[in-house]
């Protein structure tokens, strides 16, 4: 993609609500009130200029009927008026704190029904004539009941080298030239067959295994590196006024309401919704800091993480101490305290043992893990040893009292029984499978081939999980 | 004369070295003469050793010398024979043999005491095992699975019917033996999907494979289709599987040689079709009681297979006479057919396929009742080369159609004729076959002496003889099989109301009897059953029900005479505690014992004699009164050893 017309895309993603700010000093200096000011504005300009977008495609594509658009757009331009006086009311209304709650979600209903009609009338109307930008434009409509959120977002920006590209746009004039960038941009996207971003599914929960099937194209993204001490903060967000840190922007939220009634209207206290930032956002991934890294942005196969979550979740699962240790077995550990109660849900459960000492709470994993690694082979319950050996075992004293000059425990019987009484022991304290044992667990002379799975823990563990 | 030879022993040695003693040896092929010539001595006997490959123990006490000497050349074992063969008893015999390092082969089938350790044993003992059969072993699990997946070299393994299999158990195999070539599962109803998913990832070597009975779905048939190499396929009465899994076989691999998909409810003739697609080279089809009626495209799908299939077996189906015109023109290489139950099969059908399949060797037309002597005639006059034919239940075919047969099939070696009328004439007829060794006459009740006698007169082969309730064969009868056939095994005599001692005495002199049913036949006495016991000394099986004039005298001398007795049913006997305690203390190879309504016996002397049994028996059948009457710790005692104990609630009911 043509680096020129990035600012383009970063006016349009100031709502992004994935950028969080981590560096108190950088919020400090983005958070004045000219950012808040200029979003208004800058957002009415983006409609007219969505129109003329239109406008300027009417004369490339000349199969379609004027009258009809025209026509069509009049009534457009009159709905997004009333919205607007509707929105202006509002404003106003609050400023004399005279509305009730309930009346102002009705309100905010009531706009957000119109907005809702008039982007479809809106994609309806494009979408015959345009639609290699259909998307776009369906997600460069915004809502003014969200234009708090873009209030609030813009705040949040965090990173310099946004900051900076902001300065460049408001610098800059000439916006139609942008938007044929826009267009040409979105064109670009398409024969490159890329996903617009409005459709992205953002995968928050994780992970790493969500990026790599991805296979965005080098450069075709900006790739952002965090430093460990912002990724191990256990704050990700900070109140500008007092310094308070908190692990929820929404928290924040809260607790600026003490800082003053500016903070307690509807539009600061709103959540910055995703769907407000659902202007074309220039595709953002992120790189690993630490050096040597697959994730890291100067490995040679170099795969980019795909959110924050992912940067966090990646770094302390990869190059941190597993500080978390299961309180039911005492041996599983887990860098990630997700990942312990996700583990702690399950331990105990896991009654299908692997010879390796992994264990599996469904049959049909543990023998896909077998089908997967040479060697490795089921293990018997412990319950079924036990019984099984104690009857057997019973049973041959019974006849060796009878026939003493025979010697029956050949050697192979003997180690099974060392194997049995020592797993016994260990049956106590819950850890039969702790690495302790591991190495009295002979089962068909694997032991070489034990290792290797155990260097490769990371994909172990993804595996059962 | 063994004296004699032990004497001058030492200068036949002194010529004949040991080499050539084997030479010598490799001349004698029947067992006894093996028998004799180990008797002569020390040299003779050591020259045996070596040359000795496989070996059938019937005692166990004898396991443990018998290791010890033949232990180094020894390739094939056989101890589903030997009772109360335990762990221990296992362990010690394989200690004794130090080592067998050529055995290949082991068969444990039925050998219910062995558990993991003896195999676990096993497997260390025998370096080169490659085959292991213990079908039967219903105690079997995952444990004693596991002990046999450490000898990584097994190639064939039969698990039918072992009970306690899962999936696990059949992982450890599959991870452990890669070369598995030979693997049944039949009757291991814990297996699922996920096993046969394992399997079929792990053994790409299989050629072999029973999954017979499992509940296993389509999913299974989708991996075994990936083993390329395999070539018979057994799934009886796999209910889950449907044409959806056969299509799974359509693949192209061509390896399949024998399908068996019989009683496979859900499987239907385009299922069958995509099988024959999948695999031209096909030799043996068997789809009996599946669906009812045989598609006309199916039929025309054999055509595919014109060169390769031999063997179709189409049980249970309503086939009509085209449908066996098609077959006869489609499959002119079919050495076999079974038509089984089949209806609507007719005369003409008959000949229709026989028109077209003149290598049939065998044809089983059991219950066909619409067959008459023109389909027979129809037989003969083609498939010169029958040597088996079933007619059980064929009421309309007589003597007649016999002539035919009995002129044209000179190769015939068996024919069941139970339930049809066939009357001495008939007899007459196929006394012309001189291999005839199955022959089945039972409820044949127009037969008599005259019948067996034209038998007797020609069929010197003749190994099985049923003869159940042809209430005409009297003692003259059994006196001219006696003489005639002399290497009878089998012989039914059941219900046959009018032999006595007399004719037990002539049956005396055939020294291959192995099984001998006399149940109901009420007129013989111990005396005769003294007789049997002095001559056939190899008999295995006897069935005595209701043969109320038996008492301890007889058992007496079963106890001292038939030392291989295997199988005794005593119900209705007048035996005494004495008698039982005597005959389950000293026949060593006991296994299997049916002791219902002895009313002379006290429960004491049941207790006893079981007791005495010490802990050979494998299946035993009880009234079940005695069940609460009998100590416990004599039946846990029993059911540890193996035994499995059915208790019987039956009236009294003296006249049968």
């Amino acid at each position: 993609m043509d680096p020129k017309q990035m600012p383009t895309f970063e006016a349009c993603s100031s709502m992004s609500s994935q950028s969080r700010n981590l560096n108190q000093n950088q919020r400090a200096t983005e958070f004045d009130a000219r950012e808040t000011e200029q979003s208004l504005p800058k957002f009415s300009s983006h409609l007219d200029n969505s129109f003329h977008q239109s406008n300027q495609a009417q004369q490339v594509a000349m199969n379609w009927d004027p009258r009809a658009v025209l026509n069509s757009l009049d009534i457009l331009g009159q709905k997004i008026h009333q919205i607007q006086d509707i929105v202006r009311s509002t404003l106003s209304n609050e400023r004399q704190l005279s509305i009730q709650p309930n009346e102002f979600a009705a309100q905010q209903q009531l706009i957000n029904t119109d907005l809702t009609c008039t982007i479809i009338e809106l994609i309806s109307t494009a979408g015959a004539l345009l639609p290699l930008i259909k998307n776009a434009l369906a997600s460069g409509i915004n809502s003014p009941g969200q234009i708090g959120g873009v209030a609030n977002s813009a705040s949040d920006l965090d990173l310099v080298d946004v900051l900076r590209q902001n300065d460049n746009l408001l610098s800059d004039g000439t916006k139609d030239s942008e938007y044929e960038e826009l267009i040409k941009g979105l064109s670009d996207w398409d024969d490159e067959g890329m996903k617009p971003i409005s459709t992205e599914d953002i995968d928050v929960k994780d992970n790493e295994d969500g990026v790599s099937g991805e296979n965005l194209p080098l450069g075709s993204y900006e790739v952002l590196q965090l430093e460990k001490e912002e990724i191990l903060a256990p704050h990700t967000h900070f109140c500008a006024i007092c310094g308070k840190g908190f692990k929820r922007d929404a928290n924040l939220r809260m607790h600026m309401r003490g800082h003053g009634d500016e903070y307690k209207s509807p539009s600061a206290l709103a959540k910055p919704s995703k769907e407000g930032s659902s202007e074309p956002v220039p595709i953002k991934r992120y790189s690993c800091p630490f050096i040597g890294c697959k994730r890291n942005k100067e490995h040679k196969n170099f795969q980019p993480l795909k959110t924050i979550l992912c940067v966090k979740n990646h770094y302390k699962r990869s190059h941190c101490d597993k500080s978390y240790t299961c309180r039911r077995c005492n041996s599983k550990k887990f860098s990630v305290m997700a990942d312990l109660k996700t583990h702690e849900k399950h331990c105990g459960s896991n009654k299908w043992l692997c010879s390796c000492g992994t264990t599996f709470s469904r049959k049909d994993k543990l023998f896909g893990h077998i089908a997967l690694f040479q060697g490795h082979t089921p293990a018997l319950s412990m319950d079924e040893v036990k019984s099984q050996g104690m009857s057997v075992q019973g049973q041959s004293d019974e006849v060796m009292a009878k026939e003493e000059d025979i010697d029956y425990l050949i050697s192979g019987n003997v180690i099974e029984d060392t194997n049995f009484s020592g797993l016994k022991g260990a049956d106590d304290d819950l850890g039969y499978f702790s690495s302790m044992n591991f190495d009295s667990f002979t089962f068909g002379g694997i032991d070489g081939l034990q290792q290797p799975s155990f260097d490769t823990s990371e994909s172990l563990f993804s595996f059962h999980k | 004369m063994e004296r004699a030879q032990q004497q001058s022993s030492d200068s036949i040695l002194a010529t004949l070295s040991v080499d050539l003693l084997i030479q010598i040896l490799d001349f004698v092929a029947d067992p006894r003469d093996r028998k004799s010539w180990r008797q002569v001595c020390r040299g003779f006997l050591h020259a045996e050793a070596l040359r000795r490959r496989s070996l059938r123990v019937l005692r166990r006490e004898a396991l443990q010398g018998l290791l010890r000497r033949y232990a180094a050349c020894l390739e094939r074992l056989d101890l589903s024979a030997c009772p109360s063969l335990d762990d221990h008893a296992l362990a010690a015999a394989l200690a004794a043999g130090a080592g067998l390092w050529r055995l290949r082969s082991i068969n444990l089938s039925r050998a219910s005491g062995v558990g993991w350790r003896g195999l676990a044993a096993l497997a260390k003992a025998c370096p080169h095992l490659e085959a292991v059969d213990l079908s039967h072993c219903v105690g079997v699990g995952d444990r004693e699975a596991a002990a046999l997946a450490t000898a990584a070299g097994l190639r064939d393994l039969w698990l039918d019917k072992c009970l306690g299999l899962t999936d696990v158990g059949l992982a450890k195999v599959a991870v452990g033996c890669p070369a598995l070539e030979m693997l049944g599962i039949k009757w291991c109803l814990e297996i699922s999907d996920i096993g046969i998913e394992l399997l079929a990832k792990k053994c790409q070597n299989l050629r072999v494979l029973d999954i017979s009975y499992l509940k296993i779905t389509n999913r299974s048939l989708q991996f075994v289709s990936s083993l390329g190499k395999l070539e018979d396929l057994s799934m009886v009465g796999c209910s889950h599987i449907d044409d959806e899994g056969l299509q799974f076989l359509n693949n192209g691999s061509n390896s399949l040689q024998s399908v068996d998909v019989s009683r496979c409810e859900n499987v239907t003739s385009s299922g069958l079709i995509s099988v024959i697609e999948g695999h031209k080279y096909l030799q043996n089809l068997n789809i009996g009681d599946c669906f009812p009626e045989l598609a006309p495209l199916f039929l025309s799908k054999l055509n595919d297979l014109r060169d390769s299939l031999t063997v179709l077996k189409l049980d249970g189906f309503q086939v009509f006479a085209p449908s066996l015109k098609i077959i006869g023109l489609n499959c002119r290489n079919l050495v076999e057919i079974g038509l089984s139950k089949c209806k609507w099969v007719t005369d003409e059908g008959v000949s229709e396929l026989v028109a077209g399949c003149v290598n049939l060797m065998t044809i089983d037309l059991t219950c066909c009742h619409l067959l008459t002597n023109k389909a027979l005639v129809a037989i003969g006059d083609k498939c010169k080369n029958l040597t088996c034919l079933q007619l059980e239940s064929c009421k309309l075919i007589t003597d007649k159609g016999l002539d035919c047969i009995g002129t044209c099939c000179s190769n015939l070696e068996e024919i069941d004729l139970t339930d049809c009328t066939m009357t001495n004439a008939a007899m007459k007829y196929l006394s012309r076959c001189s291999e005839l060794m199955v022959l089945k006459l039972g409820l044949c009740d127009k037969i008599s002496d005259e019948g067996l006698v034209h038998i007797a007169s020609n069929c010197k082969k003749l190994r099985v003889l049923d003869l159940y309730r042809c209430f005409e064969v009297t003692d003259d009868g059994l006196a001219a099989i006696a003489t005639g056939c002399k290497r009878i095994k089998n012989l039914n005599l059941c219900y046959c109301t009018r032999i006595t001692d007399l004719g037990l005495k002539h049956l005396s002199c055939l020294e291959d009897l192995h099984d001998l049913e006399l149940r109901g036949v009420h007129c013989i006495t111990s005396l005769g059953i003294t007789a049997i016991a002095n001559g056939c000394q190899h008999l295995t099986e006897l069935d005595l029900k209701h043969c109320h004039l038996v008492d301890d005298a007889g058992l007496f001398a079963l106890g001292q005479y038939t030392k291989n007795l295997r199988q005794a049913n005593l119900s209705y006997c007048q035996v005494s505690s004495m008698g039982l305690c005597n005959l389950l203390g000293s026949l060593k190879c006991l296994q299997d014992v049916k002791l219902v309504h002895l009313t002379q016996v006290p429960v004491e002397g049941f207790e006893s004699a079981l007791r005495a049994s010490g802990g050979r028996l494998k299946k035993l059948k009880l009234l079940t009164g005695l069940r609460h009457l009998l100590s416990p710790g004599l039946i846990q005692m029993l059911q540890d050893r193996g035994c499995r104990i059915r208790w019987v609630d039956k009236p009294l009911n003296l006249v049968p």
